[in-house]
């Protein structure tokens, strides 16, 4: 056989076969490559309806633009599309398919019926089967196009063989129906399987209106918006307060110019914005919309479109996760008690604040380079370094202003306790505080009642605080008039060694004494009660047996560890300066909502959930 | 129980007494006062367990007895009676009525057995010091005690006993206060004891200067007493840090300045100093005593102030708030400050005081960043 095999030009249906592994794995793609062409047509209303899992029938009705009837039999040939005439229209793809491989490859592998016209009237029906074309009929019919693909895999036993079974695929084409219906907010989709009706979808008013519609309402009050730009990158979306991640399944979408895509990289990069404010190995939900400019996203890259190559990976990820971090430090990512609302249900279209800001087709529209300068996309990346530790405008290192009254002697005996907001050159309101069991910091805001815990409040404080000293400049130190003495053990002394000069950056100035025993001449003061020796203590013990990975790594954990054990504690009566200036060095933070260990900070209890308790709802 | 005193001498033994009353307890009796008869009157007594004070007052009594009252209840109703002699009585264990004019009272108190007894102090071996001396040494050094609970011992007063003289050391770790006064011819123990502030300030508060207190020792507390009040408190278990060892005694540089326009200078640059640190840089130079502050975000600031100093030039860091709280203790215009490196210990002592006191305060120094 081998001798007489020649090279030879395959036949259009083998090679459609072929494309069809890759463009076509299973019922969820075919509904995909369809709804998509619908949605390029122009379709306002898409009726998908689906039996036995998609094995049987995938029908998918719109009532878009239609085709004649040349255009009709042309659609089923390779390579045929209306998208892009030349390679150059590659660059900047806006619409869904451009390959021109789709239809020809679902018709490859099953029996396949297109009902198409360009107005209501006189349509055309083309019908066949395995990939060849059987009859071209008149018929009448409104304008759309309906696809009906049945038995699908009929003519490769192997690839059906593959399928999972019917609620399996069923689940898929849901997942799949779901992504692009986020994208196009502005079509309604009704989804039908085996007669019932499994998805309905009407237009929506923003993102999240629709992912309230597609998870239901209970599910998005755990998300915060984003809206963002950053350079020329726009981000929007839903990100999971803090507080919640972990109390229900994981979600994950992104999008990147109107595209569902997977990028690893992106979503680590929004990952790790919630750096220090989840306990280790949960991971939040994240419904991330990116807007770049075209020429700077690749989507050629996968048939199925599902990666992007971006041309500018790293400043696009360091973007994504300053955005997050920053939406990370509004007030509403704070922890919530009973339906804290910042949103109006999807019913009074546009009503509330932030309605109507995602509508559908935005997305296009939106896409002015913000005004950086015109070398590209982010060009300027001499700004970058610093970007994450000290956002632009928001969030001045707090060393401003703190504590006013120190403790240690009387309240009267302090002529430098001058009030904090004599320094603090900004606007932030302090309102009212109350401390609660020595705990809990409370006060009132417009939508409810509004707890701080001191501690957790204090340690983010001072994290950030210290995280920024170490990187910017030692601490001031007051030196001891008796030095400590600490005797350690060798795992905490080894901890000192690899951790000494961050330590030393903080304020602690330490001699080794001999063996495991430190001797300890100067300590930092970051607030009146500070207390050195069992913060010093309790950190070594902490890190003891503890080789962080890299310095960076190493430091964070460093800050975070000296922040918990330094920062007052549940049970310390606090003054009313030193409440406001805890309240206003709170502010100031870049993620005020939760603690180094992922606890809420912020704990809000709603007008809406007081009432239905008093019973006056 | 039954009793007519006048509105004033009630009011004098409230006054006395309601310091020790705690704000808050889970012990409820330590709420209410202790009301008992004597010889000479009424003797009114609180605690907070730490502390304990007791004062008698005049009072005609017509039945003895003893009782607790609420001890805020009592002071309000005593501060708004007219007036007229007041008449104290107790029916039964708890129940206590009090008259003023026209004016009458049912208060429910605490039997006296539940009222803490005082501690055991043995006053027949007391020595006598005079109140006004005491009192001098309290006001100069009890600022300085820390409030930080980690190490106890600095939570309270060193008060050195020796022959011929007694001493008070306070101190937080990072700066400290020592005054010493000749005794002449006393009779005290030598003993070294480590008393609470919050004691000391009943002491200071409570005596007339010109008295002669009775002190005694118990096993763990100390008494002081007048002929009318006493004052218990707890005392502190030493040892207490070797804090002769840490005044330099080597300080080669030193100036005297002008207190009032050196606590000037510290205030205005306090101004401009970090609210957590108060750091300030001291630049002496030949002639002249530079202040500087930085403090990133918020600004700079720097002035000027002519001195005598012939040293070699040093900059220095200190906490401006340890600087200007020592400067108000201070009893003379003028201040002799010592000191050797920007790490070394500087001393701060009164300059030109005709006193008999030995008055001496030191400052860590803070670490200046450039």
């Amino acid at each position: 056989m081998s001798s007489t095999a020649r090279i030879r030009v395959l036949s259009g249906p083998v090679a459609d076969q072929i494309a069809a592994g890759e463009v076509v794995e299973r019922p969820a793609s075919v509904v995909k490559e369809l709804v998509e062409n619908a949605l390029d047509a122009g379709a306002t209303t898409i009726d998908v309806t689906i039996e036995d899992g998609g094995r049987a029938l995938i029908r998918v009705a719109d009532d878009g633009s239609g085709m004649g009837r040349d255009d009709a039999v042309l659609a089923l040939e390779r390579h045929a599309t209306s998208k892009i005439t030349t390679a150059a229209d590659l660059v900047g793809v806006a619409s869904f398919g451009f390959r021109g491989e789709a239809l020809p490859a679902i018709a490859s592998v099953s029996e396949f019926a297109v009902e198409t016209a360009p107005e209501d009237g006189i349509g055309t029906a083309v019908r066949g089967s395995g990939g060849v074309i059987a009859s071209v009929e008149q018929i009448a019919r409104r304008r759309g196009t309906t696809v009906l693909v049945q038995r699908l895999f009929h003519n490769t036993p192997a690839r059906r063989k593959f399928l999972k079974g019917a609620r399996s695929e069923w689940r898929a084409i849901v997942e799949t129906l779901g992504h692009i219906a986020v994208l196009r907010r502005d079509v309604h989709f009704v989804v039908r399987h085996d007669g019932k009706v499994g998805l309905d979808l009407p237009a929506a008013p923003s993102l999240r209106a629709r992912l309230a519609a597609l998870w239901g309402a209970d599910a998005i009050d755990r998300f915060v918006d984003v809206d963002d730009v950053y350079g020329v990158l726009h981000l929007r979306g839903l990100i999971e307060r803090p507080a919640d991640v972990g109390t229900r399944a994981r979600r994950v979408l992104l999008v990147i110019n109107g595209r569902v895509v997977r990028d690893a990289g992106i979503m680590r990069a929004a990952e790790a914005a919630y750096r220090s404010t989840l306990p280790a190995g949960l991971r939040p939900s994240l419904v991330l919309d990116l807007t770049l400019p075209a020429g700077d996203v690749d989507v050629n890259v996968h048939p199925a479109k599902a990666e992007v190559r971006l041309n500018e990976r790293w400043p696009t990820e360091r973007a994504v996760e300053h955005i997050v971090r920053r939406a990370l430090g509004g007030f509403d990512a704070a922890a919530g008690i009973g339906g804290w609302r910042t949103w109006t249900p999807g019913g009074d279209t546009g009503a509330g604040p932030r309605g109507d800001r995602a509508d559908g087709i935005e997305p296009w529209m939106l896409r002015v380079p913000t005004a950086v300068d015109p070398e590209g996309l982010f060009a300027t990346r001499t700004t970058d370094a610093p970007i994450t530790d000290t956002p632009p405008a928001d969030a001045p290192p707090a060393s401003a202003t703190h504590t006013a009254a120190p403790l240690d002697s009387q309240p009267s005996a302090n002529p430098t306790a001058a009030p904090a907001s004599t320094t603090a050159a900004d606007d932030i309101v302090v309102p009212p505080l109350m401390q609660l069991r020595r705990t809990y910091l409370m006060f009132e805001h417009a939508d409810g009642v509004v707890l701080i815990d001191q501690h957790a409040a204090h340690e983010r404080v001072l994290y950030e605080r210290f995280l920024h000293t170490m990187h910017s400049g030692a601490m001031p130190a007051q030196r001891l008039l008796f030095p400590l003495t600490l005797h350690l053990s060798a795992a905490e002394a080894d901890a000192f060694e690899l951790a000494a000069e961050a330590f030393a950056a903080l304020g602690f100035e330490v001699e080794s004494f001999g063996g495991h025993t430190l001797l300890v001449q100067a300590v930092p003061m970051p607030h009146p009660r500070f207390d050195a020796e069992r913060c010093l203590r309790d950190t070594l013990a902490a890190l003891a047996g503890d080789r962080g990975p890299s310095d960076a790594a190493r430091h964070e954990r460093l800050a975070s560890t000296v922040a918990c054990k330094a920062a007052v504690k549940a049970g310390d009566a606090l003054s009313p300066g030193e409440m406001r200036a805890l309240y206003l060095d709170l502010a100031r933070t870049t993620l005020p909502a939760n603690d180094v260990h992922g606890r809420a900070v912020i704990v809000r209890l709603s007008w809406d959930e007081l009432d239905r308790r008093f019973g006056r709802s | 129980m039954r009793f007519t005193i006048s509105r004033e001498k009630l009011l004098e033994g409230l006054q006395a007494v309601t310091a020790a009353v705690p704000a808050k307890t889970t012990l409820p009796v330590l709420a209410n006062l202790l009301v008992e008869t004597t010889d000479r009157g009424i003797r009114l007594s609180a605690t907070d367990l730490d502390i304990a004070v007791s004062t008698e007052v005049s009072a005609d009594v017509e039945a003895p007895g003893a009782i607790t009252i609420p001890a805020r209840k009592l002071s309000e109703i005593a501060k708004e009676l007219p007036p007229a002699p007041v008449k104290i009585a107790t029916s039964g264990e708890q129940r206590i009525t009090l008259e003023c004019g026209r004016a009458r009272f049912k208060l429910l108190g605490l039997p006296r057995d539940e009222f803490p007894t005082f501690p055991q102090v043995r006053f027949g071996e007391a020595w006598r010091v005079k109140s006004g001396e005491l009192q001098q040494l309290i006001a100069h050094t009890a600022f300085a005690v820390s409030t930080e609970e980690s190490r106890p011992i600095l939570n309270g007063v060193l008060w050195e006993l020796r022959e011929e003289r007694m001493r008070m050391v306070a101190t937080n770790g990072h700066r400290l206060a020592r005054m010493e006064l000749p005794i002449p011819g006393t009779d005290a123990p030598p003993s070294d004891l480590i008393v609470p502030p919050k004691a000391l300030e009943q002491v200071r508060r409570l005596f007339p200067a010109e008295e002669e207190l009775e002190i005694a020792r118990g096993d763990n507390h100390l008494g002081f007493r007048s002929p009318f009040t006493t004052v218990y408190t707890r005392l502190i278990e030493g040892p207490y840090p070797n804090y002769e060892q840490v005044i330099p005694k080597d300080n080669d540089k030193h100036c005297i300045l002008d207190k009032g326009a050196f606590t000037s200078a510290l205030k205005r640059m306090s101004v401009i100093a970090s609210d957590q640190t108060h750091r300030i840089k001291l630049s002496f130079n030949a002639g002249m005593l530079k202040f500087a502050v930085t403090t990133p975000d918020l600004g700079e600031a720097a002035d000027e102030l002519p001195i005598n100093y012939d040293g070699d030039p040093l900059d220095i860091g200190f906490n401006a708030a340890y600087l200007l709280e020592i400067l108000r203790y201070m009893p003379t215009d003028e201040v002799k400050l010592t000191f050797k490196a920007p790490e070394r210990a500087a001393t701060i002592e009164p300059h030109g005081w005709d006193g008999a006191a030995d008055y001496l305060c030191l400052v860590m120094p803070l670490r200046l960043m450039d």
